[in-house]
């Protein structure tokens, strides 16, 4: 489902941030990405959700080389993955229901059809109560969940998490790692980047390391 | 149950940038209209010449008091004799001293001027005959006379009516250029403070189409109501005008207001589509550029 080969990238004219990146995850899996901060972790992430296209290499998603799609292709990949990011990128003039029913609205879902679906994705991050609460009335932990639920909603076939435990204290961590191994079981395929090497060893699930830009150890334990 | 908004609420639009485009926007249609009442008079006053002078001619007999008299009457006999003219008439001294009287401020004392004899001529439309051709048989019956069928006149007063006409549809082309511009403006200033919302929205999934689509509701209305405010102005002001005798007899425009309602209606629109087509190349190229 997803595949670098030899991956190279860098922004603008500065130095590679990538390099020679080969990496392999089959649908339905649910791998880490690790490494410290500045090895590359969100800049792989934002490959996949083709907010950038590398300079050298190939990445094939779902079968197709990234580089050949056109804008309103990689608008329509961008539909079958969801990401979560560490600063949760919630618009702050919509409510959470709002914010969560994004992907649909988008996608050209009616109202009415998708209503029962938010309702029913907010109240699975717990969060039933808090439906026309706006982002800033919510907590770190909260804001969090309505980003997952946004990431979920559409029924993507990737979800990407870019450190998402990383604003959160240690329970509420534990909670929303829990809600992505669940979408996992759903058969999701789930990439989770993150620093907190400690918290993804528990999961005993396959880990990326990264370092320099580019993977020193794969499909296995942290080097 | 939870309130979830239409798409109108995902941008974040401010209502002062709104409010700067609706003045923007009302100013440009105030002057797009009198522009457009210009270019539609000069159009109207251009018709009004050309017709009037149309299928009529003059001839001038220079010749003394004594001899004016049996002159005209051998141009009347030739002209009368001439192929493609229907009639011809001279003019009485009374009806010769009218046509000065603009020229001296008061009616001129003839017999103290040397004013010429005039005959007027009215041709036969589906055949006018060639000018050279009547001057040629006036000349060869030596009777001193100066035939002119007003076309040099004519092609000038156009010409004149129809430069005027141009810089006024220009004018209207540079006024709808102006709303495009300050739209571009607007739109892209505007996308620089929703860069985040906008972010959000091509993540989910928005093409950039469905990212257009929301600014260009929001410009066709600011467009619609802008052109409808300053046309409505304009037109105001236009009837204001009508209402002076004295404009109503130079403009002849302002004599048909049965087709207002429609250059009305057809400003509006014009308003509104001049914002929507600008939003939304505002849009689409931003969108390209941010990559």
């Amino acid at each position: 489902m997803i595949q670098f080969e030899n991956v190279g990238f860098r922004y603008n004219r500065g130095p590679e941030v990538l390099q020679n990146v080969n990496l392999e995850i089959p649908a339905g899996s649910f791998q880490f990405i690790t490494g410290e901060s500045g090895a590359g972790k969100s800049s792989l992430l934002r490959l996949l959700y083709l907010d950038a296209m590398p300079g050298s290499g190939r990445i094939s998603l779902f079968g197709r080389d990234v580089t050949t799609l056109t804008r309103d292709e990689i608008a329509w990949f961008r539909r079958r993955i969801g990401v979560v990011f560490q600063d949760f990128r919630l618009l702050d003039h919509l409510n959470a229901a709002e914010n969560v029913a994004l992907p649909l609205t988008v996608a050209g879902v009616r109202e009415s059809a998708y209503r029962d679906n938010v309702t029913e994705m907010l109240q699975w991050v717990g969060l039933g109560d808090k439906m026309d609460v706006r982002p800033p009335e919510l907590s770190g932990g909260e804001k969090q969940r309505v980003a997952i639920a946004r990431a979920v909603v559409a029924s993507p076939d990737i979800i990407l998490a870019d450190e998402p435990t990383g604003s959160v204290d240690p329970a509420m961590a534990e909670r929303i790692m829990a809600l992505f191994v669940e979408m996992n079981r759903l058969g999701k395929t789930v990439l989770f980047a993150s620093h907190d090497l400690a918290m993804i060893e528990q999961y005993k699930l396959p880990i990326n390391t990264l370092r320099g830009g580019t993977v020193v150890s794969g499909m296995g334990r942290a080097a | 149950m939870s309130t979830i908004r239409s798409k109108g609420a995902l941008i974040p639009f401010q209502a002062s940038s709104g409010g700067l485009m609706l003045v923007i926007v009302a100013a440009m249609a105030f002057l797009a209209c009198f522009a457009l009442a210009g270019a539609l008079t000069t159009t109207r006053i251009a018709a009004t010449w050309t017709d009037g002078l149309a299928g009529a001619a003059t001839v001038r007999i220079d010749a003394t008091e004594d001899d004016r008299a049996r002159r005209i009457s051998l141009v009347l006999d030739i002209l009368r004799d001439t192929e493609g003219i229907a009639d011809a008439r001279a003019l009485s001294e009374r009806d010769v001293a009218d046509l000065l009287t603009p020229w001296f401020g008061g009616a001129p004392d003839l017999g103290e001027l040397p004013a010429p004899g005039i005959v007027a001529v009215v041709l036969d439309p589906e055949n006018e005959p060639d000018p050279s051709v009547v001057q040629a048989r006036l000349d060869g019956a030596s009777a001193g006379a100066i035939y002119d069928d007003h076309g040099r006149w004519r092609g000038r007063a156009a010409q004149a009516a129809r430069a005027i006409g141009s810089l006024s549809w220009w004018a209207l082309g540079l006024t709808a250029a102006a709303i495009a511009g300050a739209v571009f403006l607007v739109v892209s200033i505007a996308m620089v403070a929703h860069k985040g919302t906008i972010e959000a929205l091509r993540l989910a999934g928005a093409e950039d189409r469905f990212v257009a689509n929301l600014y260009q509701k929001r410009f066709f209305w600011l467009g619609a109501l802008g052109g409808l405010i300053g046309s409505g102005l304009a037109f105001g002001a236009l009837i204001g005008l009508d209402t002076l005798a004295s404009v109503r007899a130079a403009l002849p425009m302002l004599d048909a207001p049965y087709y207002w309602p429609f250059v009305w209606a057809g400003v509006v629109l014009a308003c509104a589509l001049v914002a929507v087509l600008a939003a939304r190349l505002a849009v689409l190229t931003t969108l390209r550029r941010r990559g």
